[in-house]
């Protein structure tokens, strides 16, 4: 049977796979927690939290050279296992193991990158359907709230919403031809995450003209929520 | 017009970033006159503003030409440079958009750099407003460069960087600097990134030098 992503609890999707381009990284926010997601040079992809043990500046502000990542103060390198490799200011030392990253887990899976903590002992999701990359959209508003507007509406003005599932952190829905598949990302208790993709065939050109309906979902999202932009 | 312009430069401007920044890829030398703007407000002096009543960097001396706008300098700079050419779209429409998006930046994205001024300079400001609207105008952005992306087009014009990329991007890639952080915005840090590998880039203090 295969796996459903109900089987994956405590796995979440943190970012489209395609937003984050080998070689590079980018910082995110998980129920409060800043985490950095990056690809190395292999395009291997690794989540860590978002903090040098030297200075406590953002990994996520730093770069990315071959399989290591390095912090933009000091230029400390951590190697993929996130252990410190490299002092740039001790370029002799033999640099101790116990300099390390707090690491979690990290998978690709429908298109999305997906994190867990370390001690997560459930199975990672590993769904490989090929689905097209909408976008990431940020709404300042909680997770719940953003969840209810988007199986009510989609994205509002594409018709009716039909066929609605909730498996998981991923809910589908379709609306006319179009299949959506959106990952749910809390990011605090004001703000959270929708990582969009199109299921099925779909041209270059009609996921252009879908980008002013995910502004409308992001508005009416945000229509009475207190302090949203 | 065969000397170096000159510009009335003062590092931690964003506006002057972006007179460097066009020069650097437009391949023209830029004479630079200091301007102690923070702390010492020398931009407020009876001297800058006898070259410039507004009162404000980046200021452009170039022959008989004396430029206060940070758009028209950028956009002589372009016409003046050896390479500037490649920044200026050849075709209407493309010039059209090129313009449109210059103006968006001059009007609709002005916050960005006001609420880093107030976050780092110690300008006068409703911080709380100048962030609210910062936002605002990119995800604007963000939504533009989320279609860009579907329709094969890296910059804002098109799909080559335009005199637009060059004065809109230090909103963007200077934003953290009043705690605006690039998580919400993947379109525009894959266009940052874009416009980093432009033939001729520079950084500026904030915008580290990594690729």
């Amino acid at each position: 049977m295969p796996q459903t992503l109900n089987d994956t609890a405590g796995w979440a999707p943190l970012a489209l796979a395609s937003d984050i381009m080998t070689a590079t990284s980018a910082g995110t926010v998980w129920n409060g927690d800043e985490i950095v997601i990056w690809r190395d040079s292999a395009g291997r992809v690794h989540a860590w939290e978002d903090r040098c043990p030297h200075r406590g500046m953002k990994l996520s502000f730093g770069f990315v050279r071959g399989d290591r990542i390095a912090c933009l103060y000091h230029g400390w390198e951590y190697d993929s296992a996130a252990a410190c490799r490299y002092i740039p200011a001790h370029p002799e030392l033999d640099v101790p193991a116990t300099i390390r990253v707090a690491r979690y887990k990290a998978v690709e899976a429908l298109g999305m990158i997906w994190v867990a903590p370390l001690d997560q002992p459930g199975p990672a999701p590993v769904d490989q359907t090929q689905v097209n990359a909408l976008r990431s959209l940020q709404v300042d508003a909680p997770l719940a709230r953003l969840t209810q507007v988007f199986v009510t509406h989609g994205l509002p003005g594409l018709g009716l919403v039909r066929d609605v599932v909730a498996d998981g952190a991923v809910i589908r829905l379709t609306q006319g031809a179009v299949r959506l598949v959106a990952g749910l990302h809390p990011v605090d208790d004001a703000t959270s995450m929708l990582h969009i993709a199109v299921e099925g065939a779909c041209t270059q050109q009609a996921l252009a003209a879908l980008v002013p309906a995910t502004a409308a979902l992001r508005r009416l999202a945000e229509t009475g929520v207190a302090g949203a932009a | 017009m065969m000397t170096n312009p000159t510009l009335w430069n003062y590092d931690l401007d964003d506006a002057c970033y972006r007179v460097r920044l066009m020069a650097s890829l437009s391949g023209v030398t830029l004479d630079l006159r200091s301007v102690d703007a923070f702390p010492g407000n020398e931009h407020l002096g009876d001297e800058m503003l006898a070259l410039n009543p507004l009162g404000r960097l980046p200021v452009l001396e170039h022959g008989a030409l004396t430029l206060c706008q940070t758009e028209a300098i950028l956009l002589h700079l372009a016409r003046i440079g050896p390479r500037g050419a490649a920044f200026v779209p050849s075709d209407d429409a493309g010039a059209a958009r090129m313009r449109d998006w210059l103006f968006f930046g001059a009007r609709d994205l002005a916050a960005p750099s006001q609420a880093r001024a107030v976050a780092m300079l110690g300008a006068a400001g409703d911080a709380g407003a100048l962030n609210h609207a910062a936002r605002h105008g990119l995800r604007l952005l963000e939504d533009h460069m989320t279609a860009q992306g579907f329709r094969g087009q890296g910059f804002v014009a098109g799909a080559r960087a335009t005199v637009a990329d060059i004065a809109l991007f230090p909103a963007f890639a200077l934003c953290r600097d009043f705690n605006l952080d690039h998580d919400a915005f993947p379109a525009l840090r894959l266009w940052a990134r874009r416009v980093r590998q432009l033939d001729g880039f520079i950084t500026m203090p904030g915008i580290p030098d990594y690729h």
